[in-house]
């Protein structure tokens, strides 16, 4: 089977819950425009229906057809995207990922700062800050989107925006233009594209 | 009547064991982002936090001088923080602390 590129990302049930998906959707539409087979999930494992909880969504890229049947959680992620730093602390975030994996975090502390927390920083090839919150503002509360209903604010309207920006970045898993002809606030994704301090492991 | 044999018989509250005090298996501290942190100088004892904290985080010391905080169960809402008489709580980015640290392998 073809490799498969695997996105994780942690967020917060609720508050932050269309964010974290915002910013699989953004990367696998942007893959897609790529001509990439994608899938963006999430499931309710996790329980996300509770404010503040961590949750977390999913996506997965590759050239070939992607076959995995029941299978609905990324075992083994290339990339984690983290909404909110402060989970850093209360997950084992890097849980399977590949060795030389890339964790994305919305900080605006340093790469160095944000490792304090990682104590199994090893398996990690790079780690990516970018400053979303301050980029785009406050994430965006907002239900619209949520089980089937229509998006009114929008995909990337928020800050998901520079984190995929950031992930672009970090990874080059799509590139900028892609992700710019499907993300609501194109200034924010690239700003995370620019201001995203990525450091090799 | 009915009767379930005693081999089948599940513990009320099912997949949890019930907790006697605090349930270990069910540490709530990673879903904050900010923490609430007193001033003991400010505070006044009005028990506003223990009143309001949806959670049970806020209780008196034993000599009943001093405001306890619950680490592992705040979930960071923060109502304590605007239910608070004095201003002593204001919150602070859990980042801001080395302590703290859950890092749960599964969440469930
Ligand atoms: S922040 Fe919320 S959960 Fe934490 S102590 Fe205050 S009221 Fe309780
Ligand atoms: S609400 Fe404020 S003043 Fe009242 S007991 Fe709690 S910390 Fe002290």
């Amino acid at each position: 089977m073809a490799e498969v590129y695997e996105v994780t990302v942690w967020t917060r049930g609720v508050s932050m819950d269309k964010e974290g998906r915002d910013v699989v959707s953004a990367l696998a539409k942007a893959a897609d425009r790529e001509g990439k087979f994608v899938q963006a999930f999430d499931n309710y494992e996790d329980l996300p229906d509770r404010v503040g909880v961590p949750v977390r969504k999913y996506a997965r890229i590759s050239d070939e057809e992607i076959v995995m049947r029941y299978n609905y959680e990324n075992e083994n992620p290339d990339v984690v995207v983290i909404v909110d730093a402060a989970l850093v602390k209360g997950v084992n975030v890097l849980r399977g990922m590949k060795r030389g994996g890339v964790l994305v975090v919305n900080t605006n502390r340093s790469p160095e700062e944000t490792l304090k927390f990682i104590p199994n920083k090893d398996t990690l090839g790079a780690i990516a800050c970018v400053d979303a919150d301050g980029i785009a503002g406050r994430a965006t509360v907002d239900f619209s989107g949520t089980e089937g209903g229509v998006d009114a604010s929008g995909l990337g309207a928020g800050i998901a925006a520079p984190l995929a920006g950031a992930v672009a970045k970090a990874t080059g898993v799509v590139n900028l233009e892609s992700l710019a002809a499907v993300v609501a606030n194109r200034e924010a994704l690239k700003r995370g594209y620019e201001e995203v301090v990525v450091k090799t492991i | 009547m009915f009767k379930i044999p005693k081999e089948r018989e599940v513990p009320f509250g099912g997949i949890v064991p019930a907790p006697v005090g605090e349930n270990r298996m069910m540490v709530t501290s990673n879903w904050r982002t900010y923490r609430p942190v007193i001033d003991h100088e400010k505070c006044n004892m009005c028990l506003n936090c223990f009143l309001y904290c949806p959670d049970a985080c806020w209780h008196e010391d034993e000599a009943g001088e001093k405001m306890v905080w619950n680490a592992d169960y705040c979930k960071g809402c923060l109502i304590c923080v605007s239910e608070c008489t004095t201003e002593a709580l204001s919150p602070a980015h859990e980042l801001d602390f080395e302590a703290g640290v859950v890092r749960l392998e599964k969440l469930f």
